[in-house]
Order: structure tokens, then sequence, then C-alpha cells
């Protein structure tokens, strides 16, 4: 039992609260208040006031130490906005409990009146103590994740992994679970279901007392479910991806630190090696060479006008008409031709052949071809050429 | 036989090492014949086709490694060096330009100036213009103007290649 006035309290707290600030700083940091730390404090402030400190029930003893009472820790805690991130199993503890007393109101609704009222005023209580904790972890990580992004205290980058993989995978993604709407088992739908029922009997129940209460958590609910919504945005909008992105520029600039401690012992990616059509290529210098050794001896080089041995041939039609005439009847005109040719000449070129051949269309030529008759093949020099076998049997009037 | 839109610039392009980008026609033609094209590239010069939603390109056996460590060098002192300057430097290397000029600030006041000198390809201003001409002819970067470029998505390659350095490191200190 306390034996003063709140007012002095609060009045002492107002004019102690240096030594006090310093007194939390101290349990923040190492859970309780060492007793030799404590009188260091109390004496360098020039301040006697462990007594009332003990008295006031602002301190209790842990063996010879000492620690703030968590109802003035937490006042000191809100006053100064210094929440620490509390771990999601901390704040799951209501899901518990909302869901007992949840299920409790609806197994035993009419039933004893002022207990339901007693369970409805808890359950909204519960309900704005979950909200609260979420919002001062969610704050508490904004600011730890600010923190970490402009490395304030200069920690390294690895260390700046391990806290930022710490946040995502411990606080922030399981945090998320919790106010994951969608998912069945997460507390945001478990108040979803509770909005649902309170609506319900806020206009449809006998008892005023209790339809007030409904009424009264109906709205807290609306309030509360906008808020966590916020607060779901801000972790997966806001949080989650600067603290992905401090651990994904943590994580490269470390793996260029230590690339670069060795950069000509390890292993690189692999890039492709370009293979374009050179105008220089390996063998460039011995084809050059080979060019240019054709120019090194420097003989003089005579040319010669080309002389022009063989005359110029021109079929003379009358002399080959008569040869014809004089032969009749040719029973193979091209076999004649070519027959004719060899014994004029040594070499048959397929020119003079075919001046020769021309005599075949001479109009005063009487001819005969079988179309069934096999064709011939005669051989001019390389030449092989298939022909079909015409017989001459006058020409002229003759 | 049809090959689809495109072919002989992505065969061209690939080819000579380029970086073929999301921005680019033939990177969709890519996306949409992913497994004719690997096969393609497989079948044809034994090459591996890597597509990701930032670059696709070709890998073999028979690679550049002294451009490649290059290339790393040039991107592991420039990360490093925005850091220093208080810069986010993946921000930076993801959105922003560069001027030539800055670059060199970089470079020359930089603690690794042994490392630096001692490498052909960025020993001085003039080597280091020469390399950047490389980065942005295998797309790499993309020059915004005679002394102005900005890194590509092709800059992830190298970042993915950081960050596997420290999950090896992780996972050979787990085993």
């Amino acid at each position: 039992m306390i034996q003063v006035e709140p007012r002095t309290i609060l009045r002492f707290l107002l004019e102690h609260f240096e030594p006090i600030h310093e007194l939390y700083e101290i349990q923040v940091g190492n859970g309780v208040i060492n007793h030799e730390v404590l009188d260091e404090i109390l004496a360098r402030n020039e301040n006697h006031i462990k007594s009332q400190l003990l008295d006031y029930k602002i301190l209790s003893p842990v063996n010879s130490d000492f620690e703030i009472r968590t109802v003035y820790y937490n006042l000191i805690e809100f006053i100064l906005s210094e929440f620490k991130p509390m771990l999601p199993e901390t704040i799951e503890k209501y899901h518990t409990s909302i869901a007992e007393l949840f299920r409790k109101i609806r197994e035993q609704l009419n039933g004893d009146k002022v207990i339901l009222n007693n369970r409805l005023s808890e359950l909204a209580n519960e309900i704005r103590a979950f909200y609260e904790m979420v919002e001062k972890n969610t704050l508490s990580l904004l600011n730890e994740t600010r923190e970490l992004k402009a490395n304030v205290k200069k920690i390294d980058y690895r260390e700046k992994i391990v806290r930022a993989s710490r946040w995502i995978d411990e606080y922030i993604i399981p945090l998320n679970k919790i106010l994951d709407i969608n998912h069945s088992a997460s507390i945001a739908n478990k108040l979803y279901d509770i909005s649902e029922y309170s609506n319900k009997y806020r206009l449809n129940f006998d008892e005023e007392s209790s339809r007030i209460l409904f009424e009264k958590l109906y709205f807290q609910l609306i309030q509360v479910n906008d808020n966590l919504l916020r607060q779901s945005k801000i972790l997966t909008n806001e949080l989650l991806p600067l603290i992905e992105r401090i651990r994904t520029e943590s994580i490269i600039l470390t793996g260029w630190i230590t690339f670069l401690k060795n950069p000509y012992k390890r292993k690189v990616p692999r890039i492709l090696k370009r293979k374009e059509i050179s105008v220089y290529s390996a063998s460039t210098f011995f084809n050059a060479a080979e060019i240019f050794e054709q120019f090194k001896n420097d003989t003089d080089v005579y040319f010669e006008d080309e002389q022009n041995d063989d005359e110029k041939w021109i079929f003379d039609k009358e002399h080959y008409t008569e040869k014809l005439r004089s032969n009749l009847p040719v029973k193979d005109f091209f076999n004649w031709c070519n027959k004719t040719l060899k014994e004029e000449y040594k070499k048959v070129e397929i020119e003079k052949f075919f001046a020769l051949t021309t005599l075949a269309f001479d109009e005063d030529i009487e001819r005969e071809f079988d179309p069934k008759a096999d064709f011939e093949k005669i051989k001019i020099n390389d030449l092989t050429i298939t022909v079909p076998k015409i017989t001459i049997n006058k020409h002229g009037i003759s | 036989m049809e090959f689809p839109n495109h072919h002989r610039q992505i065969v061209e392009d690939l080819m000579s090492g380029k970086f073929v980008l999301p921005q680019e026609r033939s990177f969709q033609v890519l996306k949409e014949n992913e497994q004719s094209y690997t096969y393609f590239f497989k079948a044809s010069f034994n090459y591996e086709l890597k597509l990701t939603q930032d670059y696709a390109y070709l890998i073999s056996d028979e690679s550049n490694e002294m451009l490649s460590r290059d290339m790393c060098i040039f991107i592991a002192l420039l990360s490093y060096e925005l850091d220093r300057d208080g810069k986010n430097f993946l921000e930076r290397i993801q959105f922003s330009e560069f001027e030539i000029e800055e670059i060199e600030n970089y470079f020359t006041n930089s603690s690794y100036i042994d490392l630096i000198l001692s490498n052909k390809q960025l020993k001085d201003t003039d080597s280091r213009k020469n390399f950047i001409n490389t980065l942005n002819r295998r797309n790499i970067i993309e020059k915004t103007a005679d002394n102005r470029f900005s890194f590509t998505s092709a800059h992830k390659f190298f970042m993915d290649f950081a960050s596997d350095i420290v999950k090896y490191e992780t996972a050979e200190k787990d085993e």
C-alpha cells in the first residue's frame, strides 16, 4: 500500500526525472539496475531519493539489485516513445485471451448478464491492449529500421545483414501474419468475426446494458480494424521493402568488399568471348608476307602482243551446197556434215559444224525425217551432240 | 523453316556478347521462344542461354575472364565509393545517371588506388573512357551523352555475383 498522495508521486517524478530517466536507460540496456550503479547515479545527481524510490514503489529490489516496476517502466517508455520491438510471440498471447473471451460470450450469451457485461468490457480492454502493442511495435520497428538505414552507430555490413534479417524473419513477417485478415488463424481475422457478432447483438439483444456494450465493442472494432489495416500497410509497403533493401545492399556491398580484398584470385562470372570476323586474323601476317614476297624479286617482265594465228573462218555456203549436191542422196545429214569437215580440217570446231548444218534449212532442199527413229550421237572434239537422222534426197530441181 | 521476328538481331547481339534488355523488342521474342532459343544456341554453338526478367545473355565455356574481372572491379569500386560517400549505391546505380567526371573523382581519390593503377583497363582517364565504351557495347551501361551514362538492368548480373560471394561464404561457414 502506498502511503502517499498521488500528486506527491507525480510531483516527485517531475522533480527527479533526470536520474529516473538515467535509471530507465540502464534497465533498458542491462535488464536490471546494479545497486552500485544506482548509488553512483543518485550521488552524481546529488539526490538522496533512494528511500522514496522504494517507498513510492517506483523501484523494487531484485536480490541485491533493483528494477523499475512495470507500470512506471511503461509510463516512461510511453512518454519517451522509446519502444523496443516485441517478439510477435508476446503479441500472440492476445489471440488466446481474445478468442477465449469471445468463445465464452457466445456460449453463455443468455446466462448471467453481469458476467456477460464484464466479459464484454474485458474483451474491449484486451482488444485495446492488443492494438496498442501492435502500434508500439510497428513504430519501434520503423525507428529501428530507419536507424539501421542511416547507420548512425556505424555498424559493419555483416552485422547490418544479421540485424535486417532478424527484423524481417523474427518480427516483421510474423507480425504481418497476425495482422493478415485473410489468414484464418490471425488475430485480425478473429477481430473481424467479433465485429460481425457484436454488430448483430448491438441491435438485437434484450438486455439494454449488454446492447450498449455490444455497440461500444462494435464501434471500437471498426476503429481498430481500420488502424490494424493501416499498420499492416506500413509493414508491407514501407517497412518490409525498406529493410529488404538494407539487407540486399549490405549483402552486395559485403560481397564487393570481400571480392576487392583479392580480385585476381576469385572466380568471376562467365562473359561471352566475342567472336567477330576481323580484318586482322591470326593468319593475316602470313597472308600478307606471301603477297609481299611475290614482289620481292624485282625481275623485268616483258609482255608480247598476242598474235592470232588462226585466220577467221568464213562459211562458204556455195562451196558446201555444191558438195552436198554432188553427194546426194545423203542418208544422214549431220553425219555428212561432220565427215565433210573432217576431210577438210584437222580439227573441227563446233562453230564450223553449226554453220554447215544451216544447209538443212535451205528452201531448195527436200528433207526426210522419221520421227520414230532413234537419235544419233556425234562427237565433235570434246563435245557430244545428239541429233536426229535427216535424209536429204533432192536439192533444187535436180 | 520459319524463324521468329528479329531472329537475326537476337543472334547477332547475343553472339557479340551483348546483354539483351527487356526494353528491346528482341527480348520479348526471346521470352516467347525461350525453349527453342535455348535449344538453338546449345545445339549450334554449345552456348547456354540465360534469360532472366532483367536481361538475356549467352554463357560459353570459353569466357572472357579478364574483361569480366575488370567489370567486377569497376562496379565493386563504384559501389564501395558511393556508399563511402553516403549515397545509396544500389539506388544510384539502378536509377540515376553518372557523369564521367564523377567517376573520375571516385577513382582518382579511391583508397583502392593501387588496385586501380595496376589494372590496364582502369588505370587512367583514357583507359577508363575506353572501358566505359566497352561496357556500353555490351549493354551494361547506356551512354546518354558523350560524358554521361546510366546503368542498364544488366548491372544486376554483377550484383547477383556479389551476393553469391556472401551466400557461398556463409554456406561454407555453416558446413
